[in-house]
């Protein structure tokens, strides 16, 4: 049984400086996993840039290219509703990135982290027990491993050339994305429940981001109304995602002593390898005695 | 090794090779008996020595429009930046060493980039990847290229890999230096034998064009540019491929530091101290040959230049140059729109 930490609000920006990273596979996934934490992070003082690895051509009942075009807007729009500071899009072939080279995707992820300095990453889980979805796991995947070879200095050495330096990232949130996953870490959005719904409602090719609005015209075609959509409908599709698409993060919250919560396996700093020499030196260690003349 | 010990072989049969002997009979330009007077033909014989198989391919396909490039006065390439892009550490030392060399004595910053680790080469596997590491480095400096690159891909096995992934990284290193001007295998090089040269090939012909344009756009934000390039020298590895020809680069004045570059070469190849095995080996047998001096490095320089330069010489005598490498050259693309442009002003009426 992991220890579990609960992670709440910080006052002032204890990150100030630091750098995170978010990469995901599709436009739905991070608002609805990790929208809470970000804006937490951005508004403690993390910058945050957000990498999408698919292009999202099998979501949004169009065209495949009319479904691309949509999904890009709406990630674009989501990204600045969370405040990203930048976004990059990678666009692989949605729900095939098995074809593609697992060692490409990596060397991009590893510029990627070094030219913004990532201090922090979030992304799936690369073991990613229960997922269906296999862009889930091989982005989560490459993620990891583009986290430790970004910092050392023989891989892919000609950014080198470009000025770019190795830099490992040194924490990590995997999704909690699928029920079975493990968590260790549960982070209290209560404080930043109204960004997460502002970026969900921005996801309308996928995620239900305007359910709302399609379900208040549904209804007033029957002659009806929800008096909880409201009479509009932004109000419509951010009512509807609190009440039902913030469910399962309100239901584990229940019986704590906050409203929300979203849940990660997180992997801090690595130990320093070196900690037990130095204690073992510090303690040992006597003035130096030049041996006697015979 | 098998490329170390082609010579050493011949010699221990008794067998070596006498200088400027044409082992190969039908020379560019002859007609064979047994072709049909009502056929054309479309590829031409090299005369070859026969002195080692990694000189000038069996055959050459030329094209109409050939052209000599000669020495150019001046520096007129100041400014602009060529990548030699081999497989193996011997490959452009041995096929382009020349060319490279003229370029780079003409203004050109020049960098070496290897694709692979040569692992297949050496006493043990680590011993051959270690050399032929500092020999790619020795290489470039002495083609006068400002930096080597190296990307340690398997030898051998580089069909292993995905191709996008080292297309990917040579797109990257094309921005970061701007290059102007690619020298590599040719992408459509016939016969080879080598999945190395192939795979290195078609990686530099795609990034060299995706380079210019948007993929990867998170190399603008890494705060690369678009690389231009321009030009391209493909070469043919000998003995089995060949491609097509179109230029002619007279390396008559550099044929002395090719000498030195594949002299470079000490893990890989037929050149390194191939010279002062042979003059030991003579010595065993109470012999010398007087071209090869008496001093090490003259022994290595003389034996490079008079048995494994001899077939540039030949090659180079069929245009009444001293030394010659071949290439299937593409240069700048015409300026499309301005042309239409020039055409209709010239076509225009007045309305």
């Amino acid at each position: 049984m992991q220890e579990l930490t609960i992670e709440r609000d910080q006052p002032a920006q204890p990150h100030a400086g630091k750098t995170f990273v978010a990469v995901h596979a599709h436009l739905a996934d991070l608002p609805r996993l990790a929208g809470g934490l970000c804006a937490k992070l951005m508004a403690e003082g993390y910058a945050g840039y957000l990498v999408r690895t698919t292009n999202d051509e099998t979501s949004g009942g169009q065209s495949s290219a009319q479904n691309i075009l949509s999904n890009e807007t709406e990630h674009a729009n989501m990204a600045k509703a969370l405040g990203f500071k930048d976004v990059f899009e990678f666009y692989y072939l949605s729900h095939r990135m098995n074809e593609i080279s697992p060692v490409e995707l990596r060397g991009r992820l590893v510029l990627l982290f070094r030219m913004l300095r990532a201090d922090t990453v979030l992304s799936f889980s690369p073991s990613a027990e229960g997922e269906s979805d296999s862009d889930h796991w091989i982005t989560g995947r490459a993620v990891e491993e583009a986290c430790w070879t970004a910092g050392l200095a023989n891989d892919f050495h000609e950014h080198l050339e470009a000025g770019i330096e190795p830099h490992a990232v040194r924490e990590r949130y995997h999704f909690h994305a699928r029920p079975g996953q493990p968590f260790n870490r549960v982070v209290d959005i209560g404080s930043y429940v109204g960004k997460k719904i502002d970026a969900m409602v921005e996801c309308r090719s996928q995620g239900s981001g305007n359910a709302g609005s399609l379900l208040r015209a549904q209804l007033a075609a029957q002659g009806k109304r929800l008096p909880l959509l409201g009479d509009d409908d932004r109000t419509a599709d951010r009512a509807y995602a609190r009440q039902f698409l913030l469910e399962e993060f309100r239901a584990y919250a229940n019986g704590h002593d906050f409203e929300y919560a979203e849940r990660f396996q997180y992997v801090g700093p690595p130990a320093d390898e070196n900690r037990a020499v130095q204690d073992y030196v510090a303690k040992n260690a006597r003035p130096f005695e030049a041996p006697k003349a015979p | 090794m098998r490329r170390r010990n082609f010579l050493a072989g011949a010699v221990a049969l008794g067998n070596a090779p006498a200088l400027a002997q044409a082992t190969r009979q039908a020379g560019a330009g002859a007609r064979h008996p047994s072709l049909p007077a009502k056929f054309t033909p479309c590829a031409y014989a090299t005369t070859k020595t026969g002195y080692s198989p990694f000189t000038i391919p069996d055959y050459y396909t030329f094209a109409n429009d050939l052209s000599v490039e000669r020495n150019a006065s001046g520096k007129p390439h100041t400014g602009k930046v060529l990548a030699a892009v081999q497989a193996h550490s011997d490959d452009i030392p041995l096929f382009a060493g020349g060319t490279v060399s003229k370029l780079i004595d003409e203004g050109y910053t020049g960098y070496l980039i290897r694709i692979s680790n040569d692992e297949a080469s050496g006493l043990t596997l680590g011993h051959g990847v270690a050399q032929n590491e500092v020999d790619n480095q020795n290489a470039a400096k002495q083609l006068g290229c400002k930096k080597a690159f190296s990307f340690y891909y398997r030898n051998h096995r580089m069909d292993d890999g995905a191709i996008i992934e080292l297309r990917a990284r040579l797109i990257f290193l094309f921005r970061a230096l701007q290059v102007n001007t690619v020298i590599a295998m040719d992408p459509y090089n016939h016969y080879d034998e080598n999945p190395d040269h192939i795979v290195a090939g078609k990686a530099v012909e795609a990034a060299s064009w995706m380079a210019a344009g948007r993929d990867y756009p998170e190399h603008f934000k890494a705060g690369l540019r678009p690389a231009s390039i321009r030009e391209k020298y493909y070469f043919a590895r000998s003995p089995q491929g060949h491609n097509l020809v179109n230029r002619i680069v007279d390396v008559s004045s550099y044929i002395d530091n090719k000498v030195r570059v594949n002299v470079a070469n000490q893990g890989k190849g037929p050149a390194g101290s191939a010279g002062r095995r042979l003059r030991g080996y003579l010595q065993s047998q109470g012999k010398k040959l007087p071209l090869l001096g008496d001093d090490d490095e003259t022994t290595d320089f003389q034996y490079v230049k008079r048995f494994l330069m001899e077939d540039f010489h030949l090659l180079g005598q069929q245009f009444g140059i001293e030394y010659a490498e071949a290439f299937r050259y593409i240069g700048p693309e015409p300026a499309y729109v301005e042309r239409i442009q020039q055409a209709a002003v010239e076509q225009a009426v007045a309305l």
